[in-house]
C-alpha cells in the first residue's frame, strides 16, 4: 500500500466508522437470516451489507489493512451476486458472511490495540468463495425513488407491482396525506381520501408515517400513499388536500444504456436517500473533549458568580446597577443552556446502545440449544454515553441470565404449553427529564424462590423486593445448581453494583413462576465523572475532583506557624510557607468534626486567587469516579458536592474543597458544616 | 363513522378521567359490535370504531385512548404494523394494546406480543374473559406498569 498521506491519522476516524458498518452488517444478515426463515428473500438487507462491505473494503484498502481488504472482497463478491439473485441467500451463505464479519471485527479491534492484525484465514476465503448463489428469476434492478422509511415498508410483490404498473404506461407517485381533526370534520379522513382516489387510481401501498407535530399536522402523522394512475397531478393532489408539486414521481425512466448500480459505487452513493445524507451533518467527537468543553464552562460559571457579587457590591455602595443585574442573569441563563448543550451533545440514542443485543441473545440461544427471539423498542430515547457504557454490562448479564437460566429448553417449553422459542424483550422508555427506565422481560420459567433460599442457606424471602436483596449478594454463585450444570457466576451483584450503586438508579425484579421475569432499571439519564484524588482523613476516605486541587504538598511541622491564636469550631488556623507564599493551613478533619490527628499532607486550593490548604492523614490514590448528587437536603453540606462508590460498594463523599475554602475564608469563626 | 364518538374535554392524555376511552379497531363490523358489546357493561367505557389499520393509527394521533382492542387480519396494513407504529410513537408508548384475533398459533401470538401489544387473545372470546382482559390492562396501566 503505497498511500501518499499519513494513514495512521485517519486510523480513529476508521476505526469508529468500520464498528459502525460491522454492526449494520450484523443486523442486516440477522435480518436476511430471519427472511431466510419465512422463506422469502431480503434484498434490501443484502443491498445494505453489500454497501456496507463495500464501504469497510475501501477503508480498510485506504489504511492500508490488507488482511480485512482481503475478507471484505470475498463477502462482498458474494453479496453482489446475491443482490443480482433479488436478494437470494442461503442459510450457508449467512454463516459464512458472519464468519467474516467476526473476521474483520476481530482484525478491527487488534487494529484498536496496535496488536499485530492477523492474515484473513484461508478457510474463510475458500468457504466464501465456494458459496453459489442461485439464480432466481430477476425482476429488473430499477430503483423506487423513495425514503427508507416507505421503501422498507413496500414487499417485493408491490415493488413489481409498481414496475409493472410503470412498464403498462401508467405513472407511478407518491402523494402524502396529513390528518388533522379540522380534515376529520370535513369529513377527509384517511378512509375516504382512499376512496375517492381508488376511484381513478390503484393504490399500491399506505405508509403511516410519524412527521414532526405543527399546525397543519397536529397528529404529527402523515400517510405517504404510493398509486398508479392516468389522471393528472392536480386531481391527486385535490384529493389528499394538498397542491400538485408535492405529487412526486417514485419511479423515473430508466436511462439510456443504463450499468447496473452496483458496478458503479459512486452513483450508488448518490441515491443513499434521507438517512445517509443526515449521516453527513455528524460530527464525531472524542467524549473527553466534551469534558474538556464542560470544565472551561465551569470556569465561565465562576466568572458569573464573581461578577454577581462585584455587582451586588457596587449596588451595596450606592451605585445604581440598573440594567446591569439584568445582564447578569441572562448571562447566567446563557451559561446554564451552553451546559445543556454540550450535555446533549453527549447524549447517544439507546437505540445505538441495544444495536448488539440481537447478536448477544443469538449467540446465547446457539449455545445453549433454546430458540430464543429478542424483541427490542428502545424508541427515541438518548443516554449518556458514559451512562451507556456502565449500564451495558448490566444489561447483558441480564440477558445471559435469561437465556441462560430463565428461558426452559423447547421440550419443557412444549409440554408446559408455551411457544418453543423463548422470548427475550428489552423495553426503554424515558420515565422523566432525567431518567431511564430499562426492561429485561422474559417468558421463562421465573425465579424459584425457595431454590435461591436453599442456595443461599437463608429464610425463603417473601416478595420479589426480597429475593432481589438475596440474588444481588455477592457470593450468591448460581440460581438453579440442580438443574444447570454451567456453574458460572450469575453476577447479579454485579448488575446492582452497576445500576444502583454507581450508577444511583434503582432495581427491582418482578417474577411469576412459570410465566416470566422482569427486571426493571432505573438509571439517570447523565452523570458525572471526574478524576479525583482520593485520601483519608479523620480515618475517613473521601475523594476530590484532581481539577479542583492546585497541589498536595508534604505537611513539615517545623515550618508551621501558629496564626494569631484564631481558634475556632474547626480548630486551629497555621500558616506554612510554600514558594514564598504564606498559605494557611486548617486540619481538614476538624473542619467536619472527625477525630483530628497527624496531617503529615496537605492538599491545596486556590480560590478568587487566595490559597487555602486542607492537613489531611494519607493520599490513597486516584481514579475516575461517577459522582451522584446528594438528594436528601438534610445532608447537603457546603463543600460536598455528592457521592461515589470507590468500588467497595459503600458511599464515599466527595468533597469540593474550593466551596469550603470560600465558606472558611468568609466567616471564620461560624462554622458552615 | 359509528356515531359513537365523543370527545372527552380537558383530559389530559396520562391522567385517567372518569371515562375510558377503547379504539375498537377490527375489518368487520360485527365483531366490532361484539366487542363493543362484551365491554359496555361498564358504564364508562365509551367506544370508538376503526374499520382498517390506517384508520386506526389515523384515530390514534388525533385522539387520546387508554386502549385500543385490535384485530391482526385486516386489509391496507395488519395488526402488526399497527402494534409497530403505535410503538414507535412516543406519546403512544404504554398504551395498552388487546389484541383480539383468530389467527391463534404461536407464531402469531408471540409475534404480536413480541411488537408490543399487551395482551393476546383468540377468538372466539367470552364476554367474562375479554372484560376481565381489559379491566386488568386497565388497572395495570393505571399502577404503572408498562407490558
Amino acid at each position: 500500500m503505497s498511500s501518499a498521506f499519513d494513514a495512521s491519522e485517519f486510523l480513529a476516524g476508521y476505526l469508529v466508522e468500520a464498528e459502525e458498518h460491522l454492526s449494520a452488517s450484523t443486523m442486516n444478515l440477522l435480518a436476511v437470516e430471519g427472511s431466510l426463515r419465512k422463506g422469502e428473500n431480503n434484498p434490501r438487507a443484502v443491498r445494505e451489507l453489500f454497501r456496507s462491505l463495500h464501504t469497510i473494503k475501501g477503508l480498510s484498502a485506504m489504511v492500508g489493512v490488507e488482511p480485512i481488504v482481503d475478507i471484505a472482497h470475498a463477502m462482498e463478491t458474494v453479496l453482489r451476486q446475491a443482490d443480482r439473485a433479488a436478494g437470494a441467500l442461503s442459510a450457508k451463505a449467512v454463516e459464512a458472511l458472519l464468519a467474516g464479519l467476526r473476521a474483520i471485527g476481530e482484525r478491527v479491534r487488534a487494529l484498536s490495540t496496535n496488536a499485530p492484525v492477523a492474515p484473513a484465514p484461508p478457510h474463510l476465503l475458500d468457504a466464501l468463495a465456494a458459496l453459489e448463489i442461485t439464480k432466481n428469476e430477476v425482476p429488473q434492478a430499477v430503483e423506487l425513488d423513495l425514503e427508507p422509511a416507505v421503501l422498507g415498508k413496500l414487499s417485493a410483490t408491490e415493488k413489481a407491482q409498481i414496475i409493472q404498473g410503470a412498464e403498462g404506461g401508467r405513472r407511478a407517485l407518491r402523494v402524502d396525506f396529513v390528518p388533522s381533526p379540522a380534515r376529520a370534520a370535513e369529513g377527509m379522513t384517511i378512509t375516504t381520501v382512499r376512496e375517492r382516489i381508488g376511484t381513478f387510481a390503484e393504490i399500491v401501498k399506505v405508509v403511516p408515517l410519524s412527521i414532526p407535530m405543527s399546525d397543519a399536522a397536529p397528529g404529527g402523522l402523515a400517510f405517504a400513499l404510493l398509486v398508479l394512475t392516468d389522471v393528472p397531478d392536480e386531481e391527486l393532489a385535490a384529493a389528499v388536500g394538498t397542491t400538485p408539486e408535492l405529487v412526486r414521481r417514485v419511479l423515473h425512466p430508466r436511462p439510456e444504456g443504463g450499468a447496473d448500480p452496483l458496478d458503479e459505487p459512486s452513483s450508488a452513493e448518490e441515491d443513499v436517500g434521507e438517512t445517509e445524507g443526515r449521516r453527513r451533518g455528524v460530527v464525531r467527537v472524542d467524549v473527553a473533549r466534551l469534558d474538556d468543553a464542560l470544565e472551561r464552562l465551569s470556569a465561565l460559571v465562576i466568572t458569573r458568580f464573581r461578577l454577581a457579587r462585584a455587582v451586588d457590591a457596587l449596588a451595596a455602595q450606592g451605585v445604581a446597577v440598573g440594567e446591569l443585574g439584568d445582564i447578569v442573569k441572562s448571562y447566567g441563563r446563557q451559561v446554564r443552556d451552553l451546559r445543556g448543550a454540550i450535555m446533549r451533545a453527549r447524549m447517544v440514542p439507546v437505540a445505538e446502545l441495544l444495536e448488539r443485543v440481537p447478536l448477544i441473545v443469538r449467540g446465547l440461544s446457539r449455545t445453549t440449544k433454546k430458540p430464543v427471539r429478542v424483541a427490542i423498542d428502545a424508541g427515541k430515547a438518548e443516554l449518556d454515553k458514559a451512562v451507556a457504557e456502565r449500564i451495558f454490562p448490566a444489561i447483558v448479564h441480564l440477558l445471559r441470565n435469561a437465556v441462560d437460566h430463565a428461558i426452559e429448553p423447547p421440550a419443557e417449553r412444549r409440554h408446559l404449553g408455551k411457544p418453543e422459542e423463548g422470548l427475550v424483550r428489552v423495553t426503554c422508555f424515558e420515565r422523566s427529564t432525567n431518567q431511564l427506565e430499562l426492561g429485561i422481560i422474559d417468558d421463562g420459567r421465573g425465579i424459584d424462590r425457595e431454590a435461591v433460599a436453599r442456595k443461599a442457606s437463608r429464610p425463603v424471602p417473601e416478595n420479589d423486593a426480597a429475593l432481589l436483596d438475596l440474588i444481588t449478594q455477592p457470593g450468591l454463585t448460581t440460581l438453579e445448581q440442580a438443574t444447570k450444570t454451567s456453574g458460572r457466576g450469575l453476577g447479579m451483584d454485579i448488575v446492582r453494583r452497576a445500576v444502583v450503586e454507581e450508577l444511583g438508579g434503582e432495581l427491582s425484579l418482578r417474577t411469576t413462576p412459570g410465566v416470566g421475569t422482569t427486571f426493571t432499571l432505573l438509571i439517570p439519564l447523565t452523570i458525572t465523572i471526574v478524576d479525583a484524588f482520593s485520601f483519608v482523613c479523620g480515618d475517613q476516605t473521601f475523594v476530590a475532583p484532581v481539577a479542583a486541587i492546585e497541589e498536595v504538598v508534604e505537611v513539615a511541622p517545623a515550618g508551621l506557624v501558629r496564626g494569631p491564636s484564631r481558634h475556632t469550631r474547626f480548630g486551629e488556623v497555621r500558616f506554612m510557607e510554600r514558594r514564598g507564599e504564606i498559605v494557611p493551613l486548617v486540619n481538614l478533619a476538624s473542619v467536619f468534626s472527625l477525630a483530628s490527628g497527624d496531617e503529615p499532607k496537605a492538599l491545596v486550593v486556590r480560590r478568587n486567587g487566595t490559597p487555602l490548604a486542607f492537613g489531611i492523614q494519607r493520599m490513597v490514590g486516584q481514579q475516575e469516579v461517577v459522582i451522584r448528587p446528594l438528594e436528601d437536603p438534610l445532608v447537603k453540606v457546603t463543600g460536598v458536592s455528592g457521592s461515589t462508590d470507590l468500588g467497595d460498594g459503600r458511599p464515599t463523599l466527595v468533597l469540593d474543597l474550593v466551596a469550603l475554602s470560600g465558606a472558611l475564608s468568609q466567616n471564620r469563626t461560624e462554622v458552615p458544616v | 363513522m359509528t356515531g359513537s364518538e365523543k370527545e372527552v374535554n380537558g383530559r389530559t392524555s396520562g391522567g385517567r378521567g372518569r371515562v375510558t376511552e377503547i379504539l375498537v379497531v377490527d375489518d368487520s363490523k360485527v365483531m366490532r359490535e361484539m366487542i363493543v358489546a362484551c365491554l359496555r357493561v361498564i358504564e364508562a367505557f365509551t367506544f370508538t370504531h376503526a374499520a382498517s389499520g390506517l384508520e386506526a393509527i389515523e384515530k390514534l394521533a388525533l385522539k387520546d385512548f387508554d386502549l385500543v382492542v385490535l384485530d391482526l387480519n385486516m386489509p391496507d396494513i395488519g395488526g402488526f404494523e399497527v402494534i409497530e407504529f403505535i410503538r414507535g410513537q412516543d406519546k403512544l408508548k404504554r398504551l395498552p394494546i388487546l389484541v383480539v384475533t383468530t389467527r391463534g398459533d404461536e407464531g402469531s401470538r408471540s409475534r404480536a406480543l413480541g411488537a408490543g401489544a399487551s395482551q393476546f387473545m383468540t377468538k372466539p372470546f367470552t364476554p367474562d374473559a375479554i372484560l376481565a382482559n381489559v379491566q386488568s390492562m386497565l388497572r395495570q396501566d393505571a399502577a404503572g406498569f408498562h407490558e
